[in-house]
């Protein structure tokens, strides 16, 4: 600890080159800790997201609407329980940043064919009493406050009223959770009260949820429905949740492969960019650490000197940068937009904290051992007569 | 009284370029303990070489070097370099002061190296800087204070572990009169006072008649040993 405030004295000397140094770091490890909790994150959602039901959806086109009168016919394929039809609101709470995402459904069905989705019977009840009564995720009710009882008002953005208006009225007659309490930020509408108020789109659906007796035949039941609608002008395209977003995610590409690229590259580039700072820092301090020497310090000790000072700049701006994702990552990520998508807050994950230091030593390492074997190896003689 | 410094038959040489150029050859010195030794020559005359050869920066080729009782010929470089923190102080011509720490915190980087408490080491400075004359001038960086100060700085570092021997390379080359004569005033009474064997390099014979030996160097050789009254 008494050798600190050499270490520091080093870092100070030029510290406009410390500080870019240092940001370069922490951008870097904000980075790494972001897109490796993107990534954990992602996984998560695969691995929570059920292959108890499947979801049927168009063929054409994601998200395009599809017959009402499909439903009749999933309901009647071998093995299929039960059918919940959805259309989608998406809109507004109070302010324009305040994205919401309403799903009109049979929220009966609904929970009997996600069983994740966790609502008091009683409260089911009142919805099937109460037309404009909607069941909301615990985690968006104690965003805004809501509670039972309580009015609330959307405006679409998708949609039109019969009377040309855009606002809704609904109200709160009950409150879900999930497994995964954070990611319960959706709205569950009756189908009904949207299809008949809604200008287009009207009796139909964007997807149907579909309970199933078995998960393991999952594939056959799914193969089963799609053949069922094989000639008809609304294909459709049937998995189960998780299969489904795996697809989904492979169509955007190998996303680990991708947020492990892009960290790797980064920190390639840093560790020049680091090795080349600690380098020009030593050399200018040749004379310096020849004093050193003279005083009485070894070569050992002044080359420690040097890595401890890569291994200060190095562990700071990492533990910045991780901790900065750590604040930042939950932050964005729990804001109503992804939420409205279904996307809890993710999490950097305890893996980057161990990994981010260990890549913090290596960083350190191979970017203060090079100029601090220089150190050690500096001749003070040939130093203090500026050879 | 003892020797303090004693070199015999000491060789030493360099390689420039492809050729080997001997600067002392076969040198034979002794430095009583108490003496303020005055070390004179042309550029190239080996004052420089032999000065870093008694502070145990360098190695002789040949010969033996013993200083405060060390054979600094046999020692290797960690050893040599505990040796330095323990008997020599160094004075050099531009100061060589970390330009990052105040005063204080330049006269305490020898301390480092000892197992001194932080408050034992901070006892130790003040009274180092107070002995230069520096006491007001503790926080202040090495480019807050004037040449003279520097080096007065410098001498509190030299003197803070309180070394057998304090070797000076041109003190007052880089300092007006005014301040040179400071400097050269503050060593005569370390020498005087505190009985501090000094050896200084200089070129300029007004700082040389501080010694109260000198010894004349040409070519590698000692051309000339005087003892003189200070003055």
């Amino acid at each position: 600890m008494k050798y600190l405030p050499l270490v520091w004295a080093a870092l100070r000397r030029k510290p406009a080159r410390t500080l870019l140094t240092c940001f370069s770091i922490v951008t870097a490890f904000f980075l790494f800790g972001t897109l490796q909790g993107i990534n954990v994150g992602i996984a998560n959602i695969t691995k929570i997201t059920s292959v108890s039901h499947l979801v049927v959806m168009s063929r054409v086109q994601m998200g395009a609407a599809m017959p009402l009168a499909h439903a009749a016919e999933i309901q009647a394929v071998p093995g299929v329980t039960a059918v919940a039809s959805v259309n989608v609101l998406i809109g507004t709470y109070q302010r324009p940043n305040n994205p919401i995402l309403v799903i009109g459904t049979e929220i009966d069905a609904m929970a009997k064919i996600n069983a994740d989705i966790l609502v008091a019977p009683q409260q089911l009840a009142a919805m099937a009493r109460n037309r404009s009564g909607v069941i909301v995720g615990v985690t968006i009710a104690k965003e805004y406050g809501w509670k039972i009882g309580d009015r609330i008002p959307v405006h679409s953005l998708n949609t039109t009223k019969t009377d040309g208006s855009a606002d809704w009225v609904f109200d709160i007659v009950g409150t879900y959770t999930l497994q995964q309490p954070d990611w319960a930020t959706r709205i569950f509408a009756n189908y009904d009260y949207i299809n008949e108020a809604i200008t287009t789109g009207k009796n139909q659906s964007m997807e149907f949820y579909v309970g199933i007796n078995d998960p393991a035949k999952s594939a056959a039941i799914a193969q089963a429905i799609d053949d069922r609608f094989a000639n008809s002008p609304d294909q459709t395209t049937t998995a189960n949740e998780k299969d489904f977003l795996e697809s989904t995610l492979r169509q955007i590409g190998d996303i680990n492969f991708l947020v492990n690229g892009v960290v790797a590259a980064v920190l390639f580039t840093l560790l020049f960019l680091t090795s080349n700072t600690i380098a020009q820092s030593v050399r200018e301090r040749t004379s310096e650490l020849a004093v050193l020497k003279t005083l009485g310090f070894t070569d050992a000790g002044v080359q420690w000197l040097v890595l401890v000072e890569a291994l200060v700049l190095s562990f700071i701006s990492a533990a910045l940068g991780v901790a900065l994702a750590s604040g930042v990552l939950p932050w964005v990520t729990s804001g109503p937009l992804l939420a409205a998508q279904g996307i809890g807050a993710m999490h950097v994950p305890a893996m980057v904290y161990v990994a981010g230091s260990a890549v913090a030593v290596l960083l350190a390492l191979v970017s203060g051992v090079p100029p601090a074997v220089r150190a050690r190896r500096l001749n003070i003689v040939a130093a203090l007569s500026g050879r | 009284m003892a020797a303090v410094v004693s070199l015999q038959n000491v060789v030493k040489s360099y390689t420039r370029g492809r050729q080997r150029v001997e600067v002392l050859h076969s040198l034979n010195l002794e430095v009583q303990s108490g003496e303020f030794l005055g070390l004179m020559g042309p550029s190239g005359s080996g004052k420089t070489t032999l000065l870093n050869l008694i502070g145990g920066l360098d190695k002789p080729d040949e010969g033996q070097i013993t200083v405060a009782g060390e054979r600094l010929d046999k020692l290797s470089g960690s050893q040599m370099a505990a040796w330095r923190a323990r008997h020599v102080g160094f004075v050099f011509q531009f100061y060589n002061l970390l330009p990052v720490l105040s005063a204080e915190r330049n006269v305490e980087v020898p301390l480092l190296l000892t197992k001194l408490t932080r408050a034992q080491r901070k006892t130790n400075v003040a009274a180092a800087l107070a002995l230069v004359g520096l006491s007001d001038r503790a926080s202040h960086k090495p480019t807050e204070l004037s040449g003279g100060q520097q080096q007065r700085v410098a001498i509190a570092r030299a003197l803070i572990a309180d070394p057998t021997l304090l070797v000076c390379d041109e003190p007052t080359g880089d300092l007006d009169r005014e301040s040179a004569e400071e400097i050269l005033q503050l060593l005569t009474i370390l020498n005087q006072k505190q009985g501090k064997t000094i050896i200084m390099v200089t070129h300029d014979p007004r700082a040389a008649a501080y010694a109260t030996r000198l010894l004349h160097m040409d070519k590698g050789t000692l051309a000339r040993d005087e003892s003189r009254t200070a003055a």
